[in-house]
């Protein structure tokens, strides 16, 4: 029964603290600025997230894709037997 | 294992339908919400449907891994390309000047191999599971 009350607290003051994150956060930056007045000029992409993800931040896509590609190799590695090797 | 006809009834009609959804939304990611990432989870979940009814499509995983590995080559070389036309690092290979549907080769080109690796790497996962399961 502690426990659970324990985990419910600690629950209330992640929500709590994260409702204040959400508040505090300034969301009038310069970055939305520019991607609403020069994202579909230089990327040519009318969706604003895909324009972010394959032209401006597309570094990040790539590892993203990569990080895919170790799980995957680790998930295979881990389910073959020790006869049967890649 | 046993399912119930309506089960499998459904299934075999809503595959079709899943494949060209996800497809769709692979290719029209840079007009409409969607991208590649979405898209690929939308397509293993196509292939995913099967196994509910117990059909087995995915018959040799190492082929998978082949195919997600040479994309992921693909998507690299692809990236690297700009540094050679633009002089920058990953972005896009067309000029900042040239016009948008020239610029749009490169979205759709980078969403469909992104979509190809992401569904092939979350069929891999899915079927070693199922696989280790029986």
């Amino acid at each position: 029964m502690i426990k659970k009350i324990l985990v419910l607290l600690m629950l209330f003051t992640i929500l709590v603290f994260f409702m204040i994150t959400i508040s505090d956060f300034n969301i009038n930056t310069y970055t939305k600025d520019y991607l609403l007045e020069n994202g579909y000029k230089e990327t040519g992409s009318q969706n604003l997230i895909t324009a972010v993800y394959l032209d401006y931040r597309l570094y990040d896509s790539i590892f993203e894709a990569g990080v895919l590609l170790v799980t995957v190799s680790g998930i295979i590695f881990m389910s073959k037997k020790d006869d049967e090797v890649l | 294992m046993k399912t119930s006809e309506i089960l499998t009834t459904i299934c075999k009609v809503l595959f079709p339908f899943v494949l060209s959804y996800g497809l769709y939304v692979i290719i029209n990611g840079h007009i409409s919400p969607g991208g590649g990432f979405q898209g690929g989870a939308i397509l293993a979940t196509a292939i995913l449907i099967n196994y509910l009814i117990g059909i087995h499509i995915v018959e040799d995983v190492g082929l998978l891994v082949k195919v997600e590995k040479y994309t992921f080559i693909v998507i690299m070389l692809l990236a690297f390309v700009s540094l050679f036309t633009r002089g920058e690092l990953f972005t896009n290979f067309f000029s900042i000047q040239s016009s948008i549907l020239q610029k749009r080769i490169f979205l759709i080109l980078m969403n469909f191999f992104i979509g190809i690796k992401v569904a092939t790497g979350l069929i891999a996962i899915f079927s070693t599971f199922i696989e280790e399961g029986e």
